[in-house]
């Protein structure tokens, strides 16, 4: 590497560099500050601020750092005479129209223009003519804008051309009216737009939710993980007060580079939604009464007690939400196991459990890393849209297409990616698992290798179509190669199929396996033991307990939900709630007050959430992050794991339950020693669950949108104003919508009103489906999450 | 012996009671400095510090647009700012002004950081507390005490003008 | 700001956009958004709608930023509707030192209007444009596509009187 680099001199300090590096790199690399507006290291160089003109010897005129490269022997002066002058000049000419009203900017005491007049402004302006105004418009309800302190560098447009593909953003007009506006006034649709906000050097763009109400002086900083996606972005959490005023990305290039997804970004908000319960409560003859924690405890292990006392404890079942921490799982299944019971599952939107003994110790990217995605040649997307599930994925995904890569997609749905895709399959989603094995016939076929017999015995004789054939071709010509299976493929009735399916054809050609799971911690889930077939690390049970679905459907006496919102968290929601109304006790762990919830629990144990509490999440790439809670939680509400602990008091396990702080519970975890499961995949290969819609049936797909995840982010109202939230609406496309005579705007009922929704007609919709969102009371009601559908016209 | 002599003309001929009685009669007679206090006050510098007020523009709408400047500069942290945009039209606006005037040390840092001439320390200096709480000044009573003295605020400024 | 006007390009301007296209890349179909965004506004009766811009990003699978930044940079491209005859006076420094403020003003007095704005009757719009690169006879305008020179009041008071009677 060293004899690679060339020496360079900037104020007289010898540097190596890279060669093709610019100035303001090496400079940056070596702690010597130039001043800059539009240079920013992870978008392209517009060099249009002039802030960062330094002095080059031999050159006549000063160059800016931004674009000039390094070339051997050179000798850069940031601070000479000539360089001095030149950044004065340019920023009495940014000040020339920036309006100078700090005090009331949001920016004011983070503004890097503010910082740098410091230095290079002067005391009085020479310019004594009006100074320009520019209108401002409405980007909806994330970013605020003040587009008069504008100074045109550009950031903001380039990061919508470079990452996230939405190009929202414009430079319009020109010469000394030019002006940053949106396409005809259009609200902001990127799910990761509000990164502009950190992006804007000045005070032009800011977050319209923490609008005015802090400055940057007041703020406590607290690093924490995002508790959305599963990639766990690192982000810092400003408190003031022991209030979340608001919520910045942190740097880590192994995960989420400089960004943040709108979602991570602003789910804080729910924090202080009004919907946040304070007090245990208790229902006595059914009115909830306020209580306090040693009694509403005491009520849990009562009542707990009571049904173990009468039945099996097998009677006892434990729901807990993938985004929960590590510790708190932990600490849940530990506490269920102990009572006797291995009916516990996090797997809350899966409905295929048929190969969980087969599955690995816990489901990542399989070995890649988040940085290795941007190096893949050839990208297949299965049964995922990326860019909401996981946006900042799709954003390592971008940059792998600008590198030469080739995406494909195999969806249920034409979902609209901010990239563009080499090709794409749009079915049915029963027809999913053919698709794929008709890409390993090709595959075999292409590769001359012969496929097992489970696998001929099952798929024979269809077709692959164009789009499989070129895939294939592609596959098979390139190293390089992953399958991203989304929540789709994870959530599918053939779920197991579609997984064995996925390693064959790893076992053909090199392919990164790469599970893209719903929640913050699902790989933390398993890693923690909350699965009705596994403990702690991955350890075998002998007699495993009942998966989410058919603990549900049995109608169990006694349940324990952590922090889900049974109506709108759950694939099976109308078992669930059947299951719920009908059992003797059931203790729910939540954070918010939900109707549905609220009618059924018993107990109900106010938890805190994101920033309330300290814990550890396990992201995708097999990463353990832990954080600290950054403010302390309003009322009698208490973080998950001590609660639990206290519980386990409760029930008398003093023992093994002796925790102080939730390190050592994490600690705990992770000196037991992981058990390696085979990754051996079943050798057989059954469609359980193969039908095509029946006369006057439809399929149902089912997805959680992007702002309808979890109970944070259903209570952040910011999001759900933003124009990616849409109100539950049964999407067809024009044909299936003529065959059952269905009009937009007209109401249609469900399986004989299940439910009774709006008709949106959708073209990226396959034939004979419908996409009926979950995440929503109005769609709690139906009882299928993938399969068939009886659609009608609402009668009246 | 002369001096003996001095002293005893003097002692006889009261000459020092004399010139005490001068120095009384001088006085008795002068231009008197004593002041009735409540009726009369003495005078006051126009930079004097005394109590705290928060102004208003003519139109009515108040100076303060909640930039912190005084929340961030004060020695004593007694005020204490929250904001958010106001209702009607979005301005940048205080939802609660409050400074505690036991913790405030009258060193009108706050007036010389604020940028819209909002907060300004006043001359009057005639205030009591009854009940312990009162020591908070709430916006609204700042705002009122802006608008009872705005004449004598705004003269003293003007008169401070050519030395800022 | 405008009502919604229905634009679909015809087949016409797509073959003339089409040739434009051929001399460059293929890759590179951006080129063509000049030539492209002035087919579609002869068609558009001298204007770009919201819809004639978004055609036209269509067309050449650009996205609909990308036109509409090409399409504010330009004077050469409306953004409103004009009128039938579009007016353009040089105010750049040859003209001006021929006096091309008096003729500025002059056709503001004839036409009862002032820059950027149409005559009540639809008739003209008058413009105010950098240099026609005439400067050999300042001042002049551009009335339509054909230049006038060494104008005098009495000259606009005939070219007027001209437009007026088409």
């Amino acid at each position: 590497m060293t004899n690679a680099t060339i020496e360079i001199e900037i104020d007289g300090k010898k540097l190596d560099v890279e060669p093709g590096s610019m100035v303001i790199e090496a400079a940056d690399e070596a702690g010597i500050p130039i001043p800059r507006f539009c240079y920013h290291k992870k978008l392209s160089v517009a060099a249009n601020c002039r802030m960062c003109l330094v002095e080059v010897e031999k050159v006549g005129k000063p160059l800016p750092a931004c674009a000039t490269p390094v070339t051997a022997g050179m000798k850069v002066f940031t601070q000479s005479e000539k360089a001095r002058i030149a950044q004065r000049s340019v920023m009495e000419f940014l000040l020339i129209n920036h309006p100078l009203d700090c005090p009331i900017c949001d920016q004011g005491g983070e503004c890097e223009l503010q910082d740098l007049s410091m230095g290079y402004g002067q005391d009085i302006t020479r310019f004594s003519e009006g100074k320009r105004s520019v209108a401002n418009e409405d980007m909806g309800p994330l970013v605020a804008t003040e587009m008069t302190r504008c100074i045109q560098c550009t950031r903001c447009v380039r990061f919508g051309e470079e990452i996230s593909g939405v190009r929202e953003l414009g430079t319009l007009g020109r010469g000394e009216h030019l002006w940053i506006g949106t396409y005809i006034k259009q609200s902001l649709t990127s799910e990761i737009s509000a990164n502009i906000i950190d992006l804007c050097p000045v005070g032009a763009l800011t977050s319209k939710p923490f609008q005015f109400t802090a400055r940057a002086w007041e703020l406590t900083q607290h690093p924490s993980i995002a508790p959305h996606d599963c990639l766990g972005s690192n982000l810092f959490i400003h408190s003031r007060k022991q209030e979340v005023m608001r919520v910045v990305p942190r740097e880590n290039e192994k995960i989420n580079e400089t960004w943040l997804s709108d979602r991570d970004r602003f789910s804080y908000l729910g924090i202080h939604s009004h919907k946040r319960l304070t007090k245990p409560l208790v229902k006595i003859s059914g009115e909830w009464q306020e209580v306090e924690w040693d009694i509403a405890l005491r009520t849990v292990v009562a009542k707990i007690s009571g049904v173990l006392d009468l039945y099996e404890p097998s009677q006892l079942a434990a729901l807990i939400s993938p985004n929960s921490t590590i510790e708190e799982m932990y600490l849940l299944q530990k506490i269920l196991r102990k009572l006797g019971s291995n009916n516990i599952d996090h797997r809350l939107h899966q409905s295929d459990f048929s190969d969980q003994d087969d599955q690995v110790l816990m489901p990542t990217l399989t070995g890649m890393t988040l940085e290795e995605m941007e190096e893949q040649e050839t990208i297949l997307i299965f049964g995922s849209h990326l860019n909401h599930e996981q946006p900042l994925a799709a954003v390592r995904v971008r940059k792998a297409i600008q590198q030469g890569a080739q995406v494909f997609s195999i969806n249920a749905m034409d979902y609209d990616f901010a990239f563009d895709l080499a090709g794409k399959i749009i079915e049915n989603p029963t027809s999913l698992p053919t698709t794929l094995a008709s890409l390993i016939q090709e595959v075999a076929n292409i590769t001359a290798q012969s496929l097992p017999e489970f696998f001929t015995a099952s798929f024979s004789g269809k077709n692959p179509s164009e789009t499989i054939k070129r895939l294939a071709k592609r596959l098979v010509d390139t190293k390089r190669n992953s399958l991203l299976l989304g929540e789709l493929a994870q959530n599918h009735p053939n779920a197991s199929t579609i997984r064995t399916l996925s390693q064959l054809l790893s076992t053909l050609i090199p392919l990164k396996l790469a599970f893209l799971t719903f929640g913050a911690n699902s790989a933390g889930a398993w890693m923690a033991g909350v699965l009705p077939h596994r403990q702690a690390a991955g350890q075998t049970i002998s007699t495993p307990g009942l998966t989410i679905h058919d603990a549900l459907e049995k109608k169990l006496k006694a349940y324990i939900l952590f922090g889900i919102e049974p109506g709108k968290d759950l694939a099976f929601s109308s078992q669930a709630l059947a299951a719920f109304s009908e059992a003797e006790t059931l203790i729910a762990f939540t954070s918010f007050s939900d109707r549905v919830l609220m009618e059924r629990a018993h107990v109900i144990l106010p938890i805190s959430v994101f920033a309330e509490t300290s814990g550890t999440f396990i992201n995708v790439a097999g990463t353990w992050q832990t954080f600290r809670g950054a403010v302390t939680p309003r009322g009698e509400i208490r973080p998950g794991w001590k609660v639990l602990r206290a519980l386990a008091n409760f029930f008398g396990f003093d023992e093994d339950f002796r925790y102080t702080s939730s390190e050592m519970i994490r600690d705990e975890l992770q000196q037991l020693t992981p058990a390696s499961p085979s990754s051996s995949h079943p050798q057989t290969l059954s469609l359980h669950a193969n039908f095509s819609p029946a006369a006057g049936m439809v399929s149902r797909i089912i997805a959680w949108p992007l702002y309808q995840t979890d109970s944070l982010v259903r209570h952040a109202e910011a999001l759900q104003a933003t124009p990616l939230h849409e109100s539950p609406r049964l999407h067809l496309n024009q044909k299936t919508a003529d065959k059952f005579a269905l009009s937009a705007g007209e109401m249609a009922q469900v399986n004989r009103k299940e439910i009774i929704l709006p008709v949106h007609i959708d073209a990226s919709i396959p034939d004979d489906c419908v996409y009926i969102p979950a995440g929503f009371e109005e769609t709690a009601g139906l009882s299928v999450p993938f399969g068939e559908i009886l659609l009608e016209k609402a009668s009246a | 012996m002369i001096s003996k002599l001095k002293y005893y003309l003097k002692t006889i001929l009261l000459v020092e009671l004399f010139q005490g009685l001068w120095l009384t009669g001088k006085y008795f007679f002068s231009k008197k400095v004593t002041l009735q206090f409540p009726e009369e006050n003495t005078p006051t510098s126009p930079r004097f510090r005394g109590l705290l007020a928060l102004r208003r523009y003519p139109n009515g709408e108040e100076r303060c647009i909640a930039c912190k400047l005084c929340e961030a500069v004060c020695p004593a942290l007694a005020i204490t700012i929250e904001a958010e945009p106001r209702k009607s039209d979005g301005q940048r606006r205080t939802t609660s002004y409050e400074i505690d005037l036991f913790k405030c040390i009258y060193c009108g840092f706050c007036e010389e950081s604020c940028p819209v001439d909002s907060i300004v320390v006043t001359k009057n200096m005639h205030y009591h507390f009854e009940e312990r709480g009162q020591q908070i000044m709430t916006k609204e009573k700042l705002l009122a005490i802006g608008d009872k003295y705005e004449a004598q605020i705004a003269a003293d400024k003007t008169l401070d003008e050519p030395y800022r | 700001m405008v009502e919604k006007t229905q634009f679909v390009l015809s087949e016409a301007a797509k073959s003339k956009i089409d040739s434009w296209l051929a001399k460059y890349p293929p890759e590179q179909k951006r080129s063509a958004v000049i030539p492209a965004l002035h087919i579609a506004q002869d068609e558009n009766q001298g204007w770009l709608s919201d819809e004639a811009m978004e055609a036209v990003a269509d067309y050449l699978g650009l996205p609909k930023m990308a036109v509409f930044e090409v399409a504010t940079f330009y004077s050469m491209y409306n953004l409103k509707p004009i009128g039938k005859h579009q007016i353009s006076v040089c105010t750049n420094v040859s003209c001006m030192l021929k006096g091309s403020d008096k003729i500025a003003e002059h056709f503001k007095n004839k036409l009862g209007i002032s820059f950027n704005e149409t005559t009540s009757d639809g008739n003209a719009t008058l413009k105010e444009v950098e240099c026609l690169a005439a400067c050999a006879g300042a001042p002049a305008c551009m009335i339509d596509k054909t230049y006038y020179e060494n104008l005098t009041p009495e000259k606009i008071d005939e070219l007027l009187r001209g437009l007026s009677s088409t």
